[in-house]
């Protein structure tokens, strides 16, 4: 008999992928370890909000899916308490939450949302994603010209190139690309998006935040109305797609 | 009665009228007892009648006749007069025994004691009746003042009413007092209260299938109307809507009095009081009973009024309880639905072909649940918008994203209007001031439309402009398009085209949703023909003049056109 209760903690490996999933409904926590357990090590489960936090500390998961019904802990306040001693990517799953809730999550640590129902290629899309930022992280534009399907952007030299040809960016169009890139495969709201290009959190030029971001997506993507990469999060912000 | 409601107490109070029986022995015991009086006066004087003087004679029958008069009324007072004339010819002027008077001055002190004792005894009696007159309105404005009182402080109208119909029944003495109020009952009316000698008290409307033929008669020509206890009936013949009632004349005994209610000019009930002993109606309650049925009607008014209070309350309350119902419900809907669309995209996986189905009907589902959530956010009203500046660009990427999914590899063909193309043949930015994801899912729901209308194979069209002050994106399709009579009508929720099959499509939301979320942002959805056949629904929404600050110098084409 081992003391300590099932959740016998597993030895650290920084090669292993683990997930966590805090979620109240068992149909869904299902369906989440169903679709993660070809992309994962090992899935832990959580019912609610404290046991979650619990695990997570124990565990160290690469990735957490959390569900913002819980039913002792408000979503946010899960983020916010996790953002204190970790920067796992978070995956939020919500059923009926306005915008401004979704941004509220996203502006108190969480990387990205999946809205109920789901189907089980988009969430499986959504983890890569957010694993791979995870291994990649920092900026890869540092040492060398990042290419995104046609796209070479140079952050160094400050370039931009779409199929050899140089797209002349102004200095806020560029602030905009390269806060983009930065958190590529990532939800950054307007407010985010606002305070890394300016500096600040508020400003004249907010109003005007989506008009330089249509501007911008003009002179990069092939077609505006199907951007492939400057992906529109509507009422929340925008989101890079560096694997289109 | 100590425990007793205060207005039962008071109305109590009031009492009713004496029986006529001993009303009538009273009146022969006052007679009697002053023809006692006339007879002892007259015995004593005769006595002591050599003594006395003429003039002392006639005072003392005077004083009788007075007091006569006085207390049984003009009746007694002047047959005491006409006893005391006799008896003071017959016993106290010479020659005695006889009606023959001896000295013509006699006569004189005879006509001036019967002129006296006549005029004394009227205006004695007018004095009387002036006092009973004044007592009698005293009585009446009590009851009035009372009776605001009353009204002003019952809970419940009925009670009210009920408080009416008592004062009513005890001023006329009657056995019971009911109000009928009109209702779908066979005779159209119904008994609303009714108040009882003894007692019996009911408030609140019946089942009543009574034939209240002379009272329907009576609301519909606002008429008084009775009944005689022969079952012949009396009917006025003024009606009552300048306020002026005709009433039976004082000398008809009837057993039913039914006077019509009424409130500015419209007939609000009836009001029925009625006896087993036939009554006569006092002319002089006239007026008080006018007074009172106003204060009926106003008290019926009152019902009508606080039941309709009630049902809009009610009305209120359930619309609450089903947005908030609406809301839940879509909560606790959306969580099975991703287990059985996981689950179904498991089986798929596996080669199941139903499992297309199941995947398909779950999102369908799930649209409804977002149809319903969308009215209810709606029908709330006040719902909150995000007016910010946006690019009609985001609009429409994020559009076409988001049915990308749900349109099975259909081709959007996104052009630009000719008429806003720059001079080059740049697109411009077209720039407004809109809710975008408001906005985004009524172009939403027009592409959806589109998509289920229009025939498979052919592309959805949209068609990006300006137009003045609006921004107009247009999304045409080649379907059947909509019948001239239909136009307006597919814009009405759970609305269906005729001949649409019910398997095409939602609720039929889609429309009506996406015109309201345009409307609440100052813009519109509306329809027109295609020409070449199928359907054209335009979004407007409000461009804006905000000249956007830019650091970006831009080429011409890509300036914000408004």
């Amino acid at each position: 008999m081992r003391p300590g209760g099932p959740s016998q903690p597993t030895p650290l490996e920084t090669d292993e992928r683990t997930v966590l999933v805090i979620e109240d409904d068992p149909g869904v926590r299902r369906v989440v370890r169903d679709v993660l357990r070809e992309e994962v090590s090992a899935v832990f489960e959580a019912d609610a909000g404290e046991k979650g936090l619990t695990v997570a500390a124990a565990e160290r998961p690469s990735l957490i899916v959390l569900d913002l019904g819980l039913p002792d802990l408000d979503g946010i306040e899960v983020c916010r308490r996790i953002r204190t001693w970790s920067s796992v990517p978070i995956i939020v799953l919500s059923a009926r939450h306005s915008e401004d809730e979704k941004t509220a999550l996203l502006d108190a640590g969480a990387d990205d949302y999946v809205t109920k129902p789901f189907g089980p290629a988009e969430l499986r899309a959504r983890v890569r994603a957010q694993l791979r930022r995870a291994r990649m992280a920092p900026l890869p534009g540092g040492d060398g010209p990042l290419t995104v399907g046609d796209l070479v952007i140079d952050v160094a030299r400050r370039t931009v190139t779409r199929q050899g040809t140089t797209v002349h960016l102004t200095p806020t169009e560029w602030g905009l690309l390269s806060a983009l890139v930065t958190n590529a495969g990532r939800t950054i709201t307007h407010r985010q998006l606002f305070h890394a290009v300016w500096g600040s959190a508020h400003g004249d030029a907010q109003q005007y935040l989506r008009v330089y971001v249509a501007h911008l997506r003009r002179k990069i993507e092939r077609d505006p109305y199907a951007p492939r990469h400057i992906v529109t999060e509507p009422g929340v912000g925008y989101r890079f797609e560096p694997d289109a | 009665m100590p425990d007793a409601p205060p207005h039962r107490t008071t109305l109590s109070a009031y009492g009713t009228a004496p029986p006529a029986a001993s009303a009538r022995r009273r009146v022969a015991a006052t007679w009697v007892l002053w023809l006692a009086v006339l007879v002892a006066a007259t015995a004593l004087m005769l006595v002591v009648r050599p003594r006395l003087d003429k003039a002392h004679v006639s005072l003392a029958f005077l004083v009788v006749v007075l007091g006569g008069s006085a207390a049984g009324g003009r009746a007694l007072g002047l047959s005491l007069a006409v006893l005391a004339f006799l008896l003071f010819n017959f016993l106290f002027l010479p020659p005695f025994h006889t009606l023959t008077i001896a000295n013509p001055l006699d006569w004189l002190v005879l006509a001036a004691f019967l002129v006296t004792s006549v005029v004394a005894t009227q205006l004695l009696n007018r004095a009387q009746e002036r006092a009973e007159a004044a007592r009698q309105r005293a009585v009446e404005m009590e009851r009035l003042a009372a009776l605001g009182a009353e009204t002003l402080n019952a809970g419940r109208a009925e009670e009210a009413l009920v408080a009416i119909a008592e004062v009513m029944r005890s001023a006329l003495g009657v056995r019971e007092c009911e109000v009928l109020v009109p209702r779908a009952t066979p005779s159209g009316l119904t008994s609303l209260v009714r108040v009882a000698a003894g007692g019996g008290v009911r408030d609140g409307a019946v089942d009543d299938a009574r034939p209240w033929s002379l009272a329907a008669w009576v609301a519909e020509k606002r008429q008084v109307a009775a009944e005689r206890a022969d079952g012949t009936k009396w009917i006025g013949g003024a009606d009552g809507s300048d306020g002026h009632l005709q009433w039976p004349p004082g000398t008809t005994e009837v057993v039913t009095l039914l006077i019509p209610l009424m409130v500015r000019d419209r007939t609000v009930g009836v009001l029925r009081m009625a006896d087993v002993m036939p009554f006569t109606l006092d002319p002089s309650r006239e007026q008080f009973l006018s007074a009172l049925s106003y204060y009926a009607a106003l008290g019926v008014e009152r019902v009508a009024l606080s039941a309709e209070a009630e049902r809009a309350e009610a009305l209120r309350e359930a619309d609450t309880l089903k947005t908030a119902l609406i809301a839940g419900l879509s909560h606790d809907l959306r969580t099975p639905l991703t287990t059985i669309k996981a689950a179904a995209n498991a089986l798929r996986q596996r080669g199941s072909e139903e499992a297309v189905a199941i995947e398909e009907e779950a999102d369908r589902l799930n649209r409804l649940v977002a149809d319903l959530l969308d009215l209810s956010r709606l029908n709330a009203g006040a719902m909150p918008l995000r007016l910010e500046i946006n690019a009609v660009d985001d609009l429409v990427g994020a559009a076409i994203r988001r049915v990308a999914g749900a349109l099975g590899g259909r081709e959007v063909v996104v052009t630009t209007a000719s008429d806003t193309l720059g001079s080059g043949g740049g697109r411009p930015l077209l720039v407004g001031r809109f809710d975008l994801v408001e906005s985004l899912r009524a172009l939403v729901n027009l592409i959806e439309n589109a998509a289920k209308y229009g025939p498979p194979a052919a592309p959805i069209e949209l068609t990006v402009g300006h137009d003045g002050r609006m921004i107009r994106v247009v999304v045409g399709d080649r379907g059947p398009g909509v019948a001239p009579a239909e136009r307006e009508r597919i814009f009405e929720p759970f609305y269906r085209a005729p001949g649409v099959p019910p398997d095409v499509g939602g609720a039929g939301l889609g429309l009506a949703i996406a015109r309201r979320l345009a409307v609440e942002q100052g813009g519109d959805v509306s329809y027109a023909p295609r020409p070449g056949g199928g359907s054209l629904f335009a979004l407007t929404l409000p461009a804006t003049d905000d000249v956007v600050p830019n650091d970006t110098s831009p080429s011409a084409a890509d300036r914000p056109t408004s």
